[in-house]
C-alpha cells in the first residue's frame, strides 16, 4: 500500500527526461499513466530510487497522420486511442484493442508507450502492435532509432529498450481495401489482463475469396508477445473457408512455451490461442469482405 | 512449483563439473549473484540481488552441494530470504557424456512464500524458467570462453606464456 | 397507526453524506499528535519465532515504539472466543506471536511512528530469524494418522467434534428404495468489504478515558472485549463506530489489531492509528466457508425424502475467532431446509489448519446448508428421472403445517413455500423456460436452469442460543422542542437504519421522518447492545425501537388526553397532531403534548415529567424467511465459460418497512453468491501461502457480470415480533449458490455430468466437457 521513497523528478522537455535516465540508469523508472508502476510500487515488488515523471510533457500525446503513416505519441492514453475517429477509420484494430484494455479508470490514465515498454506478458496491445508490423521509436541523448515491433518484446516485461531510451513514438501502416482486423480476448476476472489475446490483420486477395496476407499477434499465452508464423503460413493464399481458418489456427501455440498460473493452465491456454485465433480470423476476414462502411467492431 | 528440463554444454562433464563445483566460477553464472563465500564444506552464503526490468529484490541464504558423485551427479539445495520473500529450492543435475559435450539433464522443486508468493504467482513460473535460462546460456559462455583461453594458452609458444 | 411511511420506497437519509463524500470513515478522523502503527506479518504459515530483533525499527526516523509478543507478554489478554462448543479445544491466537506463528499474515510486531510512510518503512528494518516448520493446509490430511498437531498440549489437530441427530435415521435408511451419496464442497472464500479494517485510538490520561473508533459491526462487545483484554475499566472505553464501508461479517468480530491499538495508545500517551492494507486484509481478516460435506439421503421411489446424514470437515484455520467454532453447527441446524425430512444427522470435524480463521460470513453457516440440501434435491431428481421442482413440492410442509418443528430442533415460524414457487415459476415462464432449452440443446448450445427453494434462520435470536445474547435495545427520546431521538443498540452499517426506523417513529407518532433521528454506533450514547448481523436489526432491533415508541406513544396519548379531555385509549396520531377518534376538533399538536411532558405543569397525577422509554427486547424465536430462487445459464462449450441469462428472485421476508432497502439487500445478497459460485476461491498452496494475495488474482463480481436480477415478494409476516418482520440481509447470499450450481450441473447433464464444485470457474468446466469428449447422452 505504500511505497519506498523516492526521489521524485518531472523534466519539462523530453531533452531533460533523457538526461535525467541516462544518469540515473537501472535506478530510475519512467512514470507515464503510472498503472503499471504504481501497483508494483505500492506493492514494493519495485522500489525506483528515482522516479522521473514524463506524463506532462507536452507534444507526446497525439494521434495522426504523417507521410502516410499513423503516428501516435507515446503518452496517448488508452482512452484517447479507443475514441480516436481517425483510428476508427484507418487502423481500428488499434482502438478496438484500447477499448478491452483493463477498465475505464485505467484506460482514463494508462498509455500507450507505458504499456509497451512496461511489456507484461498479459498486456493486450503487444497483440495489435505485432499484427500491425508497427515501428517503435525510441529517443536517446544522442537521437533516435526505430525498433520493429517484430524485434521489440524480448523476454517477459523485457523489451528492446535500452536503459537512457524513452520510447517516443508508434507508427503504424494504414488499413489497406480488402483488409480486416479483429481483436479477441480472453481476460483474466480479476485483474483484466489477457490470459489468452488474439490480434489478426488480414488481407484478402483481389475478388475477395483467398487470403493474400495474415498477420496475428498472440499475447497471453507466453513470456512475451509474438507472431503465430505457423499459423499465417497456413492461411497465405489460400481460398478462404471456415476449414481453412480452423486448420491454420490448429497452430497458434506452435513453437512456444505457454505460461501456466493459477488463473489458467499451459494446456488450457494453448486450446484457448486456438479458439481465439479462430475467432479472431473469422471476424477479421468478415470484415475484410464487409468492407470499411461497415466499421470496425 | 516444479522444473525440469536439460542443457547442451560445450565441454565434456569433468570440465562442467569443475565449473559447477567452484564457487568464484558459479557465482559468475547465478543471475544477479553479488557474493558467495564458503561457508563451510560444500556450503556457501551467497547474495543475490534478482529481477525482472522493474521486479527486484536482494535475497540473502544458503547455497549447499550434497550428493556429490563427480562427474555423473549431484544436488543443488538453495535458501534465500529478502524483503520480496523467500525462496527454498532443491535440483538434482545429472551430467552424461555425449561426444565432447555434456546433456545436463535437471530436475527441480522450489518452495516460494511471502509476497512474491502472494502477488506474484503468475510470474513465478516464467521467472524461474529464465533464471534457469540464463543460467545455462552464462554457463555456456563461460565454457566456451574457458576452451578459448586455453586453446590460446595452448598456441602460444611456451617462452611467452611463461612470461605473462 | 397509519401506515403511511412503512412500506413505502422511502430514499435512504445516509445515502446524501455517503455519495458526497462527506461521511466519515475510519481513515477520515484525524486526531492532534495522531501516530500510526504497522504490523510486521509472517511470510511463513508455520514456523517457529527464534528471535525477533527491533533494534534498527526502534531508531528508525519518526519511530516512537516498536513491540514484539515477547514485549508484551501477559499485558493483554489473547484474542476471544465466544462460541462454546462442548469439549472443543483451546486455540487463542495471542495479539502477537509469541514462539510460533501458524498462519501466513499472523502479526509478529508492531511499530509505531509519526507518519504511516515512516512506520511502513520500519517494517523492513526488523529482523525476524524463523525456523520453518512443515505446514499444513489440507484438512482431511490435517486430521490423518501421523499428522503433527499445531497446538502444543493437543494430541491431534481435531478442534471439536460436534453432531446433531433428530428422527428415526436408521429407520430412514432401512426403509429406503434408493440411497443417493454425494460430496460436496464449499470453497473457502475472502469477504472483501470495499473498506479494510481500521482502528483509531486516543487516551487521555488525566480522565483515564479511552476512546476507540473502529470500522467495527458490534461496538458495545468490541468495548467489554477490549476492557477485558486490557483488563481496562470498561466506564472508562468508549468505542465507536464511525462510518462503516461494508462489514458483511468480516467486522462482527473482536481483532487483535484492537486491543493493540487501544493499548499502544495508552502506553505512548497519544492517539495511534491502524489501517489495514488490501493484502493485510486478505491475510488477517476472517474467512469465509470452507466445509466439505459428505452426504447420504434415503429416498423413496416416488421422490419422498426419508433421512438425511452429514459429515461435516469444518477447516477452521489455525486460531479461533469470536465465533469460529459456532458457524459450521448452523449448518446442521438448517440442514434439512424447507422440507419435512423426518430424519436428519450431522457429525462436524472441526479442524485446525495453517490459515486464517474462518468465521461469520454473510449467511454465517446457511449458505452451506441451503447449497447442500438444494444438491440433494437436485440429485434426486436426476436419480428419479423427475423434474426437481416436483421432487421439491413434493417434500414441502404445507402452510397448516407451521409452526413447523424440525427434526435438527427449529421451529420455523411461518412459512409458505408452496406460494413463492408458483410466483416464481410464474415470472420466469418455468414451462417456456424448458422448451427454450430444448430447442438450444438441438443447435449444440447448452443453458441450464437451476432452482433453489430455500429457508434461511436469522432475527438473531433467543438469547440461549446466542453466546453473548441476542436481545437488542433501544432508547427513544422525544426532545422538548419535538424532534425524536432513537438510540439504538444496533449498529447499522448499510443496513439503512437510519431510513427505517425513521419510518417507524413517524408512523407511530404521526409526525414527519425527517423529525426523527437515529443515533448509533457510539457507546456512550446508545444504550448497551448487541449489534448488527445475523439480519437482525429490523427483526431484533426494530422491535425493540418499536415497543419504546410504543412506550412514548402511550405516555403522550396520556397528556395530550388530559389536555383536551379524552380518553387516552381513543388517541389518534397523525399529522403532527394527537387528536381524540371520536371528536378530531379536540387536539393537541405534537410539539404541544411534548412540551408539556418536559416543563411539567399541566401533567396528569402520578406522571413522571420527561418522555424517554428504553426497551431490550428479547426475541422468543428466530425468524425464518424464505423463497425461491431460479436461474438460467448459457455455457460456452468451446472455454467453459459460464454465462448468466437470467435470474428470478422471489423472496418473502414477512413484512416490510422498506422495499427499496430489501430489494438492495437481495441484489447485493445475490450478486455475493455469483463470485461464490462463478469467480472466488481462497486459495492457499501447499506451503500455506495464499497466493490469491490481492484483488488482482482474486475475482469479485462486477455489474457488467451480472443479468438484470428479475425480484418479486409473497409476505407472510412472522409471529415472532409486532411488526411480523423477518428479516433480509443474507437471504439473497443463502438462496442463491444453489441455484448457480444447479443451473450449471443442468447445463452439463446432456454430458452427463451432475454436480460440480464451485466456483465454476471456466478451465474447471472447460476439463469436464473435455473428458465427456463432447458425447451428449
Amino acid at each position: 500500500m505504500i511505497p519506498a521513497s523516492f526521489e521524485y523528478h518531472a523534466p519539462k522537455t523530453l531533452e531533460e527526461a533523457l538526461r535525467l535516465v541516462q544518469r540515473h540508469g537501472d535506478e530510475a523508472k519512467l512514470l507515464a499513466g503510472g498503472h503499471s508502476l504504481l501497483p508494483l510500487m505500492k506493492l514494493r515488488l519495485a522500489a525506483p530510487r528515482y522516479v522521473i515523471d514524463i506524463g506532462h510533457l507536452r507534444g507526446m500525446s497525439y494521434i495522426r497522420e504523417e507521410n502516410g503513416q499513423i503516428a501516435i505519441g507515446a503518452l496517448t492514453t488508452h482512452a484517447e486511442i479507443e475514441s480516436s475517429p481517425l483510428l476508427a477509420a484507418k487502423c481500428p484494430l488499434l482502438s478496438e484493442t484500447a477499448a478491452q484494455i483493463g477498465d475505464v479508470q485505467v484506460r482514463n490514465r494508462g498509455t500507450i508507450g507505458g504499456s509497451l515498454a512496461h511489456a507484461d506478458p498479459g498486456a493486450d496491445y503487444p497483440a495489435a502492435i505485432l499484427a500491425l508490423d508497427a515501428e517503435i521509436i525510441a529517443a536517446n541523448t544522442s537521437g533516435t532509432r526505430t525498433i520493429p515491433a517484430r524485434d521489440f518484446f524480448v523476454d517477459m516485461l523485457t523489451t528492446q529498450l535500452q536503459p537512457g531510451e524513452i520510447l517516443t513514438q508508434i507508427r503504424i501502416a494504414p488499413r489497406r481495401p480488402l483488409s480486416g482486423t479483429a481483436y479477441e480476448k480472453l481476460h483474466q476476472p480479476a485483474s483484466g489482463f489477457a490470459i489468452v489475446g488474439v490480434a489478426a490483420n488480414v488481407l484478402l486477395g483481389k475478388g475477395g475469396k483467398s487470403i493474400e496476407q495474415a498477420a496475428i499477434g498472440i499475447t497471453g499465452l507466453a513470456a512475451k508477445a509474438f507472431r503465430a508464423e505457423a499459423v499465417e503460413h497456413a492461411l497465405t493464399g489460400k481460398a478462404i473457408s471456415e476449414k481453412v481458418i480452423e486448420d491454420a489456427s490448429r497452430n497458434a501455440a506452435q513453437g512456444v512455451e505457454p505460461l501456466s498460473d493459477l488463473h489458467a493452465s499451459g494446456e488450457y491456454r494453448r486450446e484457448m490461442a486456438r479458439v481465439f485465433t479462430r475467432r479472431a480470423l473469422a471476424r477479421a476476414i468478415d470484415l475484410a469482405r464487409k468492407g470499411p462502411a461497415r466499421g470496425s467492431a | 512449483m516444479k522444473l525440469a528440463g536439460t542443457a547442451s554444454l560445450p565441454a565434456p562433464p569433468d570440465e562442467v563439473w569443475s565449473l559447477l563445483t567452484d564457487a568464484s566460477r558459479l557465482s559468475r553464472l547465478l543471475p544477479g549473484c553479488e557474493r558467495l563465500e564458503p561457508d563451510g564444506p560444500d556450503r556457501y552464503k551467497a547474495a543475490v540481488k534478482f529481477g525482472i526490468a522493474a521486479i527486484s529484490g536482494k535475497y540473502a541464504g544458503t547455497l549447499e552441494f550434497a550428493e556429490k558423485k563427480p562427474p555423473h551427479s549431484l544436488v543443488l539445495k538453495m535458501d534465500g530470504k529478502g524483503l520480496p520473500g523467500f525462496v527454498k529450492g532443491e535440483g538434482r543435475i545429472q551430467l552424461a557424456a555425449k561426444g565432447n559435450e555434456t546433456e545436463l539433464t535437471y530436475t527441480g522443486e522450489a518452495q516460494v512464500g511471502g509476497l512474491i508468493a502472494s502477488v506474484g504467482q503468475r510470474m513465478i513460473d516464467a521467472a524461474a524458467r529464465k533464471i534457469v535460462r540464463q543460467f545455462f546460456d552464462s554457463a555456456k559462455a563461460e565454457l566456451a570462453s574457458a576452451k578459448n583461453a586455453a586453446a590460446e594458452s595452448a598456441s602460444q609458444p611456451k617462452s611467452r606464456a611463461k612470461g605473462k | 397507526m397509519t401506515t403511511r411511511y412503512i412500506g413505502k420506497p422511502l430514499k435512504r437519509k445516509e445515502d446524501p453524506r455517503l455519495i458526497q463524500g462527506i461521511g466519515h470513515y475510519v481513515d477520515d478522523l484525524s486526531l492532534s499528535g495522531m501516530h500510526y502503527a504497522a504490523f510486521l506479518r509472517s511470510p511463513y504459515a508455520h514456523a517457529k519465532i527464534r528471535s525477533v530483533d527491533l533494534s534498527k525499527a526502534r531508531h528508525a526516523s519518526g519511530v516512537v515504539l516498536a513491540l514484539s509478543g515477547a514485549d508484551i507478554d501477559g499485558a493483554i489478554q489473547a484474542v476471544p472466543c465466544a462460541a462454546q462448543i462442548p469439549d472443543m479445544k483451546a486455540a487463542a491466537r495471542p495479539v502477537l506471536a509469541r514462539d510460533r506463528v501458524r498462519f501466513v499474515g499472523e502479526a509478529v510486531a508492531v511499530v509505531v511512528a509519526s507518519d504511516r510512510y515512516a512506520a511502513r518503512d520500519a517494517l523492513d528494518l526488523i529482523e525476524v530469524d524463523y525456523e520453518a516448520l512443515t505446514p499444513i493446509v489440507n484438512p482431511e490430511k490435517a486430521i490423518a494418522k501421523g499428522a503433527a498437531p499445531l497446538h502444543a498440549g493437543h494430541k491431534d489437530n481435531v478442534a471439536f467434534k460436534w453432531e446433531l441427530e433428530g428422527g428415526d435415521l436408521k429407520a430412514a435408511f432401512q426403509s429406503a428404495d434408493k440411497v443417493i451419496k454425494q460430496r460436496i464442497v464449499n470453497q473457502r472464500l475472502i469477504p472483501v468489504p470495499i473498506e479494510t479494517r481500521g482502528v483509531l485510538a486516543d487516551y487521555k490520561p488525566g480522565e483515564g478515558q479511552l476512546t476507540v473508533w473502529s470500522s467495527t459491526q458490534i461496538p458495545h462487545l468490541l468495548r467489554t472485549q477490549i476492557a477485558s483484554m486490557l483488563n481496562f475499566p470498561e466506564t472508562l472505553v468508549r468505542v465507536v463506530t464511525p462510518e462503516v464501508g461494508g462489514g458483511f461479517g468480516t467486522k462482527l468480530n473482536v481483532y487483535p489489531e484492537e486491543a493493540l491499538v487501544a493499548y499502544l495508545a495508552i502506553q505512548l500517551g497519544k492517539p495511534v492509528k491502524w489501517i489495514e492494507s488490501r493484502r493485510e486484509n486478505f491475510q488477517a481478516t476472517i474467512h469465509g466457508r470452507d466445509q466439505i460435506d459428505d452426504l447420504e439421503v434415503a429416498i423413496k421411489r416416488d421422490g419422498t425424502v426419508l433421512g438425511l446424514r452429514c459429515r461435516v470437515i469444518a477447516d477452521l484455520g489455525a486460531y479461533y475467532q469470536l465465533l469460529t467454532p459456532l458457524i459450521p453447527t448452523l449448518t446442521g441446524l438448517m440442514m434439512t431446509g424447507c422440507y419435512k425430512i423426518p430424519a436428519a444427522r450431522m457429525e462436524i470435524t472441526g479442524v485446525f489448519t495453517n490459515k486464517m480463521a474462518t468465521d461469520a460470513y454473510r449467511g454465517a453457516g446457511r449458505p452451506e446448508a441451503t447449497y447442500l440440501i438444494e444438491r440433494v434435491m437436485d440429485l434426486v431428481a436426476v436419480e428419479l428421472k423427475k423434474d426437481p421442482i416436483e421432487v421439491r413440492r413434493k417434500n414441502f410442509p404445507q402452510p397448516k403445517d407451521f409452526p413447523y418443528a424440525t427434526p435438527t430442533g427449529l421451529i420455523y415460524d411461518s412459512g409458505d413455500y408452496q406460494k413463492a414457487l408458483d410466483v416464481a415459476l410464474k415470472v420466469a415462464d418455468y414451462k417456456k423456460l424448458r422448451q427454450e432449452q430444448a430447442k438450444l440443446r438441438k443447435e449444440g448450445r447448452y443453458t441450464g436452469i437451476g432452482i433453489s427453494t430455500y429457508v434461511e434462520i436469522c432475527g438473531m435470536g433467543p438469547s440461549s442460543a446466542m453466546p453473548a445474547g441476542g436481545w437488542e435495545s433501544a432508547t427513544v427520546r422525544v426532545e422538548p422542542t419535538g424532534g425524536v431521538s432513537v438510540m439504538t443498540g444496533s449498529s447499522p452499517h448499510g443496513q439503512g437504519q437510519e431510513t427505517t426506523f425513521a419510518q417507524l417513529g413517524a408512523d407511530i407518532l404521526g409526525i414527519d421522518p425527517s423529525q426523527v433521528q437515529v443515533v448509533h454506533g457510539d457507546t456512550s450514547i446508545v444504550p448497551y447492545g448487541i449489534g448488527t448481523f445475523g439480519s437482525r436489526a429490523t427483526a431484533v432491533g426494530g422491535t425493540a425501537v418499536y415497543k419504546s415508541l410504543q412506550k412514548v406513544k402511550e405516555k403522550l396519548a396520556q397528556i395530550a388526553a388530559h389536555l383536551v379531555g379524552s380518553d387516552p385509549e381513543r388517541m389518534v396520531f397523525a399529522d403532527g397532531k394527537i387528536s381524540a377518534k371520536e371528536s378530531p376538533k379536540k387536539s393537541v399538536a405534537f410539539g404541544q403534548a411534548v412540551s408539556a411532558a418536559y416543563v411539567a405543569k399541566t401533567l396528569p397525577a402520578d406522571m413522571e415529567p420527561g418522555l424517554e422509554a428504553t426497551t431490550f427486547f428479547e426475541p422468543s424465536n428466530f425468524t425464518y424467511p424464505f423463497g425461491t430462487h431460479i436461474c438460467v445459464v448459457e455455457i460456452d462449450a468451446e472455454t467453459g465459460d459460464v454465462k448468466l441469462v437470467r435470474y428470478v428472485a422471489v423472496d418473502d421476508c414477512g413484512n416490510v418497512i422498506n422495499p427499496l432497502l430489501v430489494e438492495g439487500q437481495v441484489q447485493g445478497g445475490i450478486v455475493q453468491s455469483v463470485g461464490q459460485a462463478l469467480l472466488e476461491e481462497a486459495v492457499y498452496d501447499e506451503q500455506g501461502q495464499l497466493i490469491t494475495g490481492e484483488l488482482m488474482d482474486y475475482a469479485l463480481p462486477r455489474a457488467t457480470d451480472m443479468c438484470w436480477i428479475e425480484t418479486e415478494r409473497t409476505v407472510t409476516p412472522t409471529p415472532v415480533n409486532p411488526m411480523g418482520v423477518k428479516g433480509v440481509g443474507e437471504a439473497g447470499t443463502i438462496a442463491a449458490t444453489p441455484a448457480l450450481a444447479g443451473a450449471v450441473a443442468d447445463a452439463l447433464a446432456p454430458f452427463g455430468i451432475h454436480h460440480v464444485d464451485m466456483p465454476f470457474k471456466r478451465e474447471k468446466i472447460w476439463h469436464l466437457l473435455q473428458k465427456g469428449n463432447g458425447r451428449t447422452q
